[in-house]
């Protein structure tokens, strides 16, 4: 392996490392919020992928539909509850019916303007309205489930979503115009200018992300409803709220995932799923719970996967998931006995 | 005879007519034809254009009073999962009474089901695409196909590489059951027919990249390169290959010509060279190829049921399935076959299925014999060049 090849496959893992950021980042963030290993979080990368890429074609979303259906169910069994606890209903449904017309005009306007940022605003909007939706319907009903049963609900809402996207949008995939076709030369590599609007977006995420649960009120709340769920709600911290918040924060940040990675790779309903696994591994360096970590850990799942895809392409899922094991010998070491107190 | 007399005479005459004509339509023979498909599960993508073109056949063939039979058509989901087509094929022979099955989806399925269709002797008409579902016919009397293997493909492919002179080949391929059955059969044929291959390389159909494995093929230097894999994954490695330097000629499999292929590879899959059937190249055949009516025919009909742009290989694939199926039965009709006597018509179907000659497909001719049971041959084999954004067919 000669210098110019390594270096091509250093930049190439970089790339690979920007694009499972946002993905590992979202991960970390519904695990300390929720305790919920999100395996589903891929799927919402290919849908942010392929709601954009419809709105680019100047369609609309079929995802609306799933937004709208799925949002109603909530609405229903919201209102069953609070009636049942004496609440007031109308302000729940004041709630839902305002964010159901946020959504609409949104989609409407992305649709009769077709401005892209408008476009990439609706996407998002509508994507991540999906997360509290999920959350709501799979994790709300039971919020004190033991973490495997909460892995085993993820699981099945990717076996949902995954065919979801297959149905609403084909087998077919869609190519989508780049925001810019640049290419720089980098000491003899070429880098598509869309790879490091990946690396950016995906670092100035974690950065705000870090600054965001360390340094504020609302971030401090967010991550003691994860640690102790009761003393949170004690400390009059909403702790369904603060679900319902990371479960759309995540999936905003993988639909923004999604739409910058379809102009690379085109937009599928088969894209998300291992770019979910893969940011995952590199979330696991960090416990799942540590922002900088998890950022150094999908970098170095990026570049691992990188050299050993052209050492022996058969195997390189193989390796990158084999990166599992030493990452827990390792956190299993530092950490020393702490980790046998969580359940 | 008087007038009241002769218009009498006619109209008996005419009524005696009609009755004949409704007893023998009550005497065709009822043929029962079982069809499972992989409607849901992971193979769903794979089943939906076979799934409607059943659709569309069966409401047709089932009604139609010219055929010589009547047939009844059973249709069965197997979720994609080949214990439950071996299920579903057993209670359609048992339970359901069925003729001829045709089953499976996917290769995996397709080999669980031969030796149960062998068991119960009855014939199958298999959609899976590997070989090895019907090599040798020696070896599984009772099942048949129509789609194109990839063998037929590859080894067309290869003798066009012998002819241009190429001796060193890299291949590239997914990692899935799909690109593991490209790889056997390129990997044998080239060994048979004396073409070295310098490199393997394998990519999924999820990567988000593939530069490291192009490196590693351009690094090699081959004289050409193929490709075993579907789009977006097959355009784009591709793409990569071009932007590492590799200039040489490229290939693909037949999995490759759809327009997203071109949509989505752009100028990085301008002169790829493309291994195709008929259909999917038909805008490009000449007016007087000789499947240009049948597809034409086919497709019409397709696009009036389920609108323009939604027909692909699948469909195509499904609609020779039964068009060979139909043959079959009438052949069998022709024989004289009791439809009601199960274990005999059925031996029957399957003799007049190895009788099945120069049938025209959207697909290809299909001849079948004791020794051939897929039908299809190199006349339906075609290589096609991306040019211009269009595929062009090759001149030999």
């Amino acid at each position: 392996m000669d210098a110019l090849t390594s270096l091509f496959l250093l930049v190439d893992g970089l790339t690979n490392g920007a694009v499972y950021t946002l993905v590992g980042l979202s991960l970390v963030l519904v695990y300390t919020t929720t305790r919920v290993v999100n395996i589903a979080q891929g799927e919402f990368v290919a849908f942010g992928a392929l709601t954009f890429a419809t709105f680019m074609e100047g369609r609309l979303a079929p995802v609306i539909y799933v937004v709208a259906i799925t949002g109603a169910v909530c609405l229903v069994l919201d209102v069953v509850r609070a009636r049942r606890q004496h609440h007031n209903p109308w302000r729940l449904a004041t709630i839902y019916v305002l964010a159901a017309v946020v959504l609409a005009v949104l989609t409407w306007l992305a649709l009769a303007t077709g401005w892209l940022v408008l476009q990439m605003v609706a996407t998002l909007a509508l994507v991540a309205a999906l997360g509290p939706i999920i959350y709501r319907l799979t994790v709300e009903p039971k919020p004190d489930n033991p973490i495997i049963v909460l892995v085993i609900i993820s699981i099945g809402v990717s076996l949902i979503m995954h065919p979801l996207a297959l149905l609403l949008w084909g087998a077919d995939p869609i190519p989508v115009e780049a925001i810019s076709d640049q290419w720089f030369d980098v000491g003899g590599v070429d880098v598509a200018a869309q790879s490091l609007f990946i690396m950016g977006f995906s670092l100035l995420a974690a950065i705000a992300l870090f600054l965001f649960f360390n340094y504020t009120l609302t971030g401090k709340a967010l991550r003691a409803a994860s640690i102790n769920r009761s003393g949170a709600q004690y400390c009059g911290i909403p702790v369904i709220m603060a679900g319902r918040l990371s479960f759309f924060l995540a999936a905003a940040l993988s639909a923004a995932s999604g739409m910058l990675l379809a102009p690379l790779v085109t937009a599928h309903y088969e894209m998300g799923f291992v770019v979910g696994l893969k940011g995952f591994v590199g979330a696991a360096t960090g416990g799942l719970v540590d922002y900088p970590l998890a950022v150094l850990g999908v970098f170095l799942v990026g570049i691992f996967e990188s050299f050993a895809s052209f050492l022996s392409s058969s195997y390189r899922d193989a390796v990158v998931f084999a990166l599992v094991i030493p990452i827990m010998i390792w956190r299993n070491a530092r950490a020393g006995a702490d980790l046998d107190n969580l359940d | 005879m008087n007038k009241f007399g002769l218009s009498f005479c006619a109209a008996s005459l005419a009524a005696l007519c009609l009755a004949q004509s409704a007893q023998a339509a009550e005497q065709r023979p009822e043929f029962v034809v079982g069809v499972v498909n992989s409607v849901t599960g992971g193979a769903s993508a794979i089943a939906a254009g076979a799934v409607s073109t059943f659709d569309l056949l069966e409401d047709r063939y089932a009604k139609d009073d010219t055929l010589p039979f009547k047939v009844r058509f059973i249709n069965y989901d197997d979720g994609s999962d080949p214990a439950k087509s071996v299920n579903t094929v057993r209670k359609l022979i048992q339970e359901d009474g069925a003729h001829l099955v045709i089953c499976c989806t996917t290769t995996p399925a397709s080999l669980a089901v031969n030796p149960v269709v062998d068991e119960a002797r009855t014939p199958n008409l298999s959609l899976a695409s590997a070989a090895s579902v019907i090599d040798p016919a020696a070896e599984h009397p009772f099942t048949f196909k129509a789609p194109l293997t990839d063998r037929l493909m590859i080894a067309y492919t290869i003798d066009y590489m012998l002819d241009k002179g190429y001796k060193n080949v890299a291949f590239m391929g997914l990692d899935d059951s799909y690109g593991e059955g490209g790889w056997v059969e390129f990997k044998n044929i080239a060994a048979d027919k004396g073409l070295n291959i310098v490199a393997d390389e394998r990519f999924a159909r999820g990567d988000t990249n593939f530069t490291p494995q192009a490196l590693k093929v351009s690094r090699e230097k081959p004289d050409a390169v193929y490709f075993h894999a579907i789009p977006p994954s097959s355009a784009l490695a591709t793409a990569a290959l071009r932007r590492v330097g590799y200039q040489g000629p490229i290939f693909h499999g037949a999995g490759t010509p759809t327009p997203s292929f071109i949509a989505v590879g752009k100028k990085a899959v301008e002169g790829a060279i493309v291994g195709a059937t008929p259909f999917t190249v038909r805008e490009q055949l000449p007016a007087d190829y000789p499947l240009r009516p049948v597809i034409e025919a086919f497709v019409t009909s397709y696009d009036a049921k389920y609108g323009p742009g939604k027909v692909d290989m699948f469909s195509a694939q499904a609609n020779d399935t039964m068009l060979v199926a139909i043959e079959a039965l009438k052949l069998a009709t022709q024989a004289g076959v009791d439809a009601n006597d199960l274990p005999a018509a059925r031996v029957a179907v399957r003799d007049a299925l190895e009788n099945v000659k120069d049938l025209k497909g959207v697909n290809g001719i299909y001849t079948f014999s004791p020794d051939n049971h897929l039908g299809i041959d190199e006349r339906s084999t075609l290589l096609v060049e991306v040019e211009d954004g269009q595929f062009k067919l090759l001149a030999d």
